[in-house]
C-alpha cells in the first residue's frame, strides 16, 4: 500500500504543470479559441493525471469508481461547454485572431 | 415545461419503455456511487434521476446505437493516448517565449451519421492536439486549429475512422 501511496504523489504531481499551462494559457494566448484550447486541453490532462494519483491511493473501490464517473462527467462537461463557448463566439461573429 | 413538450414526452416515453428502465437504472446506479450509498440523499437523487430521465427523452429521442467492443477497445487507448498528447503540445505552446500559435478556422465534412456518432466525433476532436470543434452544421464540422502549419487531418481522420469502428458504421452507408 505505501508504494502505491507514494506513486500516486507523484502522478498527482506531475498533473499540476498541466493546470498551471491551462491557467497561463488562459492569460497568455491572443483569443477566445485559443483560449479554449489551453483550457479544456491543459485542464483534462492535469485532471486525468490527479484522478489517477487518487485512484491509486484510494482505500476501497466504491471511492475508486466514485472518482473515474467523476473524471468522466467533467470530461463529458467541459468538452461540451467549450463546444458551446466556441460556437456561441463564431454567431457572434467574433474572428479568431491570426497572424499578420 | 409547455402543453406541447409534455406531449411530446409523453408519446416518447411511451414507445421506449425498456429504454426508460434502462436510463432509469443507469442514472441511479450513477447516484449512488457519487453520493457514496447514503438513503437518506435519495431525497434529493430520486426526484433529481426522474427529472434527468425525462429530460433526456426530450433532448435525445431514443436511439439506439450498440457499441462494438473491439472498437471500444481500440477507441479507449486512442482517446487517451491523443488527449494526453494535447495537453503536452499545449503546455509546450504556453510556456515557450515566443508562444507559436498560428490559428484559423477549417471545414471538415464528416462521413458519419446524424446522432451520437456525429456528436462523440465532434466533442473528441476539442481533445486532440490542436484542434477544436466549434460548430456542427449538417454534416460539417467548422474546426479551429491552433496552428495551421500543423498537419492536422490525419488526427481527424483517424479519430473519424475510430468512432465509425466504434459504432459499426461504415464510410458511405448508414450502417
Amino acid at each position: 500500500m505505501e508504494s502505491f501511496d507514494v506513486l500516486g504523489s507523484g502522478v498527482i504531481i506531475m498533473g499540476l504543470p498541466f493546470f498551471l499551462s491551462g491557467t497561463v494559457g488562459l492569460l497568455r494566448f491572443p483569443d477566445i479559441y485559443t483560449r479554449l484550447h489551453a483550457l479544456t486541453k491543459a485542464d483534462n490532462v492535469g485532471l486525468g493525471m490527479i484522478i489517477l494519483g487518487l485512484i491509486l491511493q484510494a482505500g476501497s473501490w466504491a471511492v475508486v469508481a466514485k472518482l473515474f464517473f467523476i473524471w468522466i462527467l467533467v470530461l463529458i462537461a467541459s468538452s461540451a461547454s467549450c463546444h458551446l463557448v466556441a460556437r456561441r463566439a463564431l454567431q457572434k461573429r467574433i474572428q479568431p485572431w491570426s497572424r499578420k | 415545461m409547455t402543453e406541447s413538450s409534455s406531449n411530446l414526452l409523453y408519446r416518447r416515453l411511451a414507445i421506449s419503455s425498456p429504454r426508460v428502465v434502462v436510463r432509469v437504472l443507469v442514472l441511479s446506479i450513477l447516484w449512488v456511487v457519487l453520493s457514496g450509498n447514503d438513503v437518506k440523499s435519495w431525497i434529493v437523487g430520486a426526484p433529481a434521476v426522474l427529472l434527468a430521465v425525462c429530460w433526456s427523452f426530450i433532448l435525445a429521442p431514443a436511439s439506439y446505437w450498440p457499441l462494438s467492443f473491439g472498437g471500444a477497445c481500440r477507441f479507449i487507448p486512442f482517446f487517451l493516448g491523443k488527449s494526453f498528447h494535447s495537453g503536452i503540445d499545449v503546455m509546450r505552446r504556453t510556456f515557450s517565449p515566443v508562444m507559436p500559435v498560428n490559428p484559423g478556422l477549417v471545414d471538415y465534412a464528416t462521413f458519419l451519421p446524424d446522432g451520437p456518432p456525429r456528436i462523440l466525433f465532434a466533442n473528441t476532436i476539442s481533445l486532440l492536439p490542436g484542434t477544436l470543434s466549434v460548430d456542427l452544421q449538417g454534416n460539417v464540422v467548422i474546426i479551429h486549429t491552433i496552428d495551421k502549419n500543423q498537419p492536422i487531418w490525419t488526427n481527424i481522420h483517424n479519430l473519424e475512422w475510430h468512432v465509425a469502428a466504434l459504432f459499426g458504421v461504415h464510410p458511405g452507408g448508414q450502417k
